[in-house]
């Protein structure tokens, strides 16, 4: 697994803002060979933008056509496209949307804002609530509410997302009218501070909901089976032995140590969730970058598709950064890797 | 006899008459002032200059801000919008514009005639059919500000229809009369001189513009503002025309299965008008180059064995009309029947004219494979598409799906002509010359350009119809052309037309005034539009 | 042989395994069955379109839009969905484990240049990437399985790496490198069998997240036009979701029990691997 893997050379006074820098830099070719691998992916696809655009105009002439191909530098032969590319991107210069007639920087960092909402909000509803659910089955191991408790999250994982969106959106949105069927906020109502904290809320109650239902039935799973795991150990024992409760064992000694591998679990979910809120900003019309990836593909904005991968490699990266950091805050004894 | 457009648009100088004057009669009240529409969108546009870009999903945005010359009423009429008055010669070959005075751009600037003559430009060089449409165009005169004269070095009938504000928009020329158009910043931010201003674009969610308070027609518009919602998911769009979080949507917003639910709905009303001046059809164009479709009569055998009428009960639920020709009859100026060879529902005889063409059923009672890509423009295409499956397979020939997204389809079908068959939409438009040339016209062809004579489809006849029609200044002469070119086209089959498409437009009721011009809410500048009662959706 | 006894005696004792397992073969019956219940083309339009379920006993779980009958469809489908998770699957190990077991066994520099190709997968969102391969690749049966089994084999290949640098040191392998075993054979007969529960385990879940993929790449319109699978019926139906929920909720229902019953399973035969966790 992943945590484990760089914490293999214990290094004992390495700095920690020097650990993450120096995981940056290893990153750095990491992005790059995406860089490249999707850039040649991409042409290798059917159809350009200028297609695209053209296409969608209904109508066109060979002069228009050629227009659209020499602005977005499409009559030039590919490796010159991808030295361009690799050239810009050295720059921090992601590039320009043809589609959307806009930098892709701006673009994605309009968008991102958006995702990372529903994706932490989704997988720390989901991670809080599987740690609980996971504490409290292993707690009745085999009894009835651990079965309960297996068999709810089971049919939460085993429901295709886009039912679930799209049955909450008739139940809470059409028939009860509690909640706004999509969007991010009451367009054109332009709240301010709290009001527009609520209104936001509101609009990411459902697709939060869809989106942490399917995770949670993970994080309860892994939590349930790391503490067992966890109870069996020798010090664990030990604590019993000495004559403490049971709750206090729970508390003081097993969870600390049984999240290690849910803390493992969140940092490779990142890039799932990412990808996997595409379905449910579909289902919600969620202004979110899963969206912006799919309307990128489906409109071969290369540009765009490149920026969203890398911006998404950031992510996951940085998020991998973040747990290796929580390793070690969770269990001392665990230095961090060089 | 044919009911000319040229001769009506001749006359329409006459009728000085504002846009007011073609309310329906459901509002005789008093229009309301103030409130917010909410209006559904997808896909979103990419950015906002329909002078360059036909989109018409753009178009639904933009002519709410930049206006044309004429607008075209429910018949066809021309009305005036920028132009007060116009005049074409009797040989066709100038048009005269005499300019609505005080008219200003959203920056405060004046419009006049200049303006006019760089948006021809534009329009001649860069818009995907304004090419066509303003070939003949060799000359533009201003001369005074109010004052637009087009000199035509041959007649060009067709240019009749095209002045409309989603045809033809006139845009600034002291805004995009420097540097390039599309990275022009108003390319996204519009400065028009319509009734609604740009005010904001959240890109991938919503798009606002605000009213326009300085329009020049006094009063004018009601609402405060429009909003543009772009929710990519049309469940979800149905479910929010239903909660009432939007009012309008273009384009057939919702999944024609949902609409016999939507329409249930007392909140909702749907009405299929203002789609006839794209006037769409829906086609199986075939690809004549190799065997055996280049064989007219496995073509008529396809023709026959395909049944349109539940083709268009059970796939369009009824949003259609079998077709009978390549024009649909809502263009009714040119539409005929009179000897244009019609194919009935018939698989015995497709049966008869496939063994004929010597494609006989083989011991598996197959007689041909056929490959077919369905249009990617939803589920309706691609249902057409299995539903031509079922009924081909019934006389014999096996038909094969191949799904694509948008741009592989562009490029196999156009780019590559590397397709059979394909079930799709054209708009015939109110002339021929610029919605049918473009796919029967063998000169038309254009490898690698979209949505023209892509089946490889070449006849001296075919191509002397339309030549002669695009020049024609005689109404008769230009009547037969088109009235040949129909009989030819439903003998030939090169392509088939399946079904006149009624594109819905789905409207809360309390919206008033919302298709009003032949182009519906891709042409109408909503300046007459209003809530008839206070919109709940609107910030207290 | 005492210990798959043993191992089956405590599978059996699971009854949500079992439970897993009795759904699992009913769907594979289920597929067995498609074709000699329902000989007919899944396609033919036979009825009236949106028939109710119940309505017409001929049809009893409805028509969808064109009239098709959802019976046969679900029938049908359950082949092909089936077979969708399974090829996917197989192509998945077949990457995963090779990666794994090659970075494992052979550590140092070959365990470096695949375990950065591993983690350049593992970099980029699975499901943006699926849905950029089936695009690219044009959807078809093929290019699906293709995609899905791209996206996810990276899970696959870490876990048996793991697995075989623990298994590397052990008495046994090492007695096999003693009687001058190759390479090859090591992995193939010693450590690769003694790892295999693990991959068991994974391999019944990923069955399952392979044909959820698919739903969701025929939701996105992104399926096979010529194979009806559940997801091409939901995505068919979803246009209809409103007036018509049973068409897309019937194929939603029949993936919801394919999943549980894959799950299930996985957890049972987890459990009984590892006796251990279950009974502290």
């Amino acid at each position: 697994m992943r945590g484990f893997a760089s914490i293999s050379a214990l290094s004992r006074h390495f700095p920690r803002s020097h650990y993450v820098l120096a995981r940056v830099a290893k990153s750095i070719p990491v992005f790059l060979a995406i860089a490249v691998c999707n850039f040649i992916l991409l042409k290798l696809a059917p159809g350009d933008a200028a297609d695209v655009l053209a296409g969608e105009a209904g109508s066109a002439t060979p002069e228009y056509l050629a227009a659209l191909k020499s602005q977005f530098g499409l009559d030039q032969p590919t490796w010159a496209q991808l030295a361009h590319y690799v050239g810009r991107l050295l720059r921090l210069d992601l590039g320009w949307s043809f589609r959307n007639n806009q930098g892709v920087l701006a673009l994605i960092l309009e968008r991102l804002p958006a995702t990372l909402l529903l994706m932490i909000g989704a997988l720390g509803l989901a991670f809080i609530l599987g740690a609980a659910l996971g504490v409290l089955a292993s707690r009745h191991v085999n009894g009835a509410l651990d079965n309960l408790i297996s068999v709810v999250a089971l049919l939460f994982y085993a429901t295709p997302l886009f039912l679930v969106g799209l049955g909450l959106i008739i139940v809470f949105a059409v028939h009860l009218g509690w909640l706004p069927t999509g969007g991010l906020t009451t367009v054109g109502a332009s709240y301010t501070g709290l009001r527009f904290a609520v209104d936001v809320a509101l609009h990411l109650a459902m697709p939060l909901v869809t989106l942490a239902l399917f995770f949670l039935a993970l994080y309860a799973r892994l939590m349930r089976a790391s503490m067992l795991e966890v109870f069996n150990q020798d010090y664990v024992t030990t604590a019993r032995a000495k004559g403490l409760s049971e709750g206090r064992i729970t508390v003081r000694h097993v969870l600390r140590n049984a999240m290690m591998p849910m803390v493992t679990m969140l940092g490779l979910q990142v890039g799932t969730l990412l990808g996997g809120s595409v379905v449910v900003e579909t289902v919600f019309a969620w202004p979110g970058i899963g969206r912006l990836a799919f309307e990128a593909v489906m409109s071969r904005d290369l540009n765009l598709l490149l920026g969203i991968l890398l911006i998404c490699s950031v992510v996951v990266i940085m998020a991998n950064i973040l747990v290796d950091l929580a390793y070690a805050w969770l269990d001392p004894r665990i230095e961090l890797a060089r | 006899m044919p009911r000319s457009l040229t001769r009506r648009f001749l006359v329409g100088a006459a009728v000085v008459a504002g846009l007011g004057l073609a309310l329906p009669a459901s509002a005789q009240d008093a229009p309301i002032r103030g409130g917010t529409l909410t209006a559904l969108l997808h896909p979103e546009p990419p950015y906002l200059l329909s002078a360059v870009d036909p989109t018409l999903q753009m178009a639904v945005v933009t002519t709410k801000m930049y206006e044309g010359l004429l607008s075209y009423d429910l018949d066809m009429k021309p009305r005036p919008l920028l132009a007060e008055s116009w005049k074409v010669a009797p040989d066709g070959l100038s048009y005269v514009f005499k300019l609505r005075q005080g008219v200003k751009w959203h920056d405060g600037r004046p419009f006049t005639a200049d303006d006019v003559a760089f948006s021809l430009g534009v329009w001649k060089a860069r818009h995907a059919r304004g090419r066509q449409s303003y070939a003949r165009v060799t000359g533009v005169e201003t001369p005074d500000p109010h004052t637009v004269i087009l000199r035509l070095s041959e007649p060009a009938p067709q240019m009749a229809t095209v002045f409309s504000s989603y045809e033809s928009p006139i845009i600034p020329k002291h805004v995009f009369g420097t540097g390039d158009l599309l990275s022009n910043p108003a390319a996204s931010a519009p400065v028009g001189t319509g009734p609604f201003r740009f005010k904001e674009w959240k890109r991938g969610d919503n798009l606002i513009l605000e009213r326009n308070p300085d329009y020049w027609d006094t009063g004018k518009p009601y609402l405060d503002r429009v909003v543009f919602r772009f929710i990519a998911d049309a469940s979800s769009r149905a479910a929010a025309l239903e909660a009432g979080e939007a009012q309008i949507g273009a384009l057939t917003p919702v999944p024609l299965s949902e609409m016999a639910r939507l329409t249930a709905n007392p909140n909702l009303v749907a009405t299929t008008s203002g789609y006839d001046y794209m006037a769409p059809v829906l086609l199986l164009q075939l690809n004549v180059r190799n065997k055996p479709l280049s064989d007219r009569k496995v073509r008529q055998a396809i023709a026959y064995a395909i049944n349109r009428d539940t083709l268009t009960k059970t796939v369009w639920f009824g949003y259609g009309k079998p077709a009978t020709g390549p024009i649909p009859s809502v263009v009714k100026a040119w539409y005929t029947t009179d000897g244009v060879p019609a194919y009935p529902h018939d698989p015995k005889k497709a049966e008869a004219l496939l063994d004929e063409a010597g494609y006989k059923r083989g011991p598996d009672g197959k007689r041909f494979k056929m490959q077919t890509d369905p249009f990617p423009g939803g589920a309706e295409f691609t249902r057409t598409a299995e539903f031509i499956k079922q009924q081909l397979g019934r006389v014999g020939i096996e038909v094969e799906l191949r799904t694509s997204d948008f741009p592989s389809y562009v490029r196999n079908i156009f780019g590559e002509y590397n397709f059979e068959s394909t079930p799709m939409y054209n708009g015939a438009f109110p002339d021929p010359s610029a919605g049918l040339q473009r796919i029967y016209w063998s000169k038309a062809a254009q490898k690698g350009v979209p949505f023209v004579n892509a089946t490889g489809y070449a006849d001296p006849a075919m191509d002397h119809h339309f030549e002669d029609a695009q020049t024609q200044n005689d109404p008769k002469k230009r009547w037969q052309d088109f009235a040949d070119m129909q009989r030819q086209a439903m003998t030939d089959l090169p392509v088939i037309p399946l079904m006149e498409m009624r594109f819905v437009t789905l409207a809360n009721r309390r919206v008033v005034n919302h298709t009003i011009t032949a182009d519906g809410l891709i042409g109408t500048n909503f300046a007459n539009v209003y809530l008839a009662t206070p919109n709940p959706a609107a910030p207290k | 042989m005492t210990g798959a006894l043993a191992f089956c005696r405590r599978f059996a004792r699971n009854r949500a395994a079992l439970a897993g397992l009795v759904l699992l073969l009913a769907i594979l019956l289920m597929a067995a069955l498609a074709g000699v219940l329902f000989p007919d083309d899944p396609w033919d339009m036979v009825a009236q379109p949106l028939l109710w379920p119940g309505q017409d006993g001929e049809y009893p779980l409805g028509s969808d839009l064109m009239g098709r009958d959802l019976m046969s469809g679900l029938f049908h489908g359950a082949r092909v969905s089936l077979a969708f998770g399974f090829t996917a699957t197989a192509a998945a190990l077949l990457i995963g484990v090779t990666a794994g077991a090659l970075a494992g066994y052979y550590g140092g520099l070959v365990d470096d240049v695949l375990m950065r190709i591993t983690e350049l997968f593992q970099t980029v969102p699975p499901f943006i990437l699926a849905i950029v391969l089936v695009v690219i690749l044009t959807p078809s049966a093929l290019t699906i399985v293709t995609a899905i089994a791209l996206v996810s084999w990276p899970g696959v290949a870490r876990l048996v790496r793991a697995e075989f640098l623990s298994l590397r040191g052990r008495e046994f392998v090492q007695a096999g490198v003693v009687l001058g075993m190759g390479d090859a054979r090591l992995i193939l007969t010693q450590i690769l069998p003694n790892a295999l529960g693990p991959i068991i385990v994974s391999a019944s879940l990923m069955v399952a997240t392979s044909i959820l993929l698919e739903a969701s790449l025929a939701f996105l319109g992104l399926g096979d036009p010529n194979l009806m699978s559940w997801g091409t019926i939901i995505g068919a139906g979803r246009d209809a979701l409103r007036s018509a929920w049973y068409v897309a909720a019937l194929p939603g229902a029949a993936i919801l029990v394919t999943v549980l019953a894959f799950s299930l399973v996985g957890e049972g035969l987890n459990d009984a691997l590892n006796p251990r966790l279950r009974n502290r």
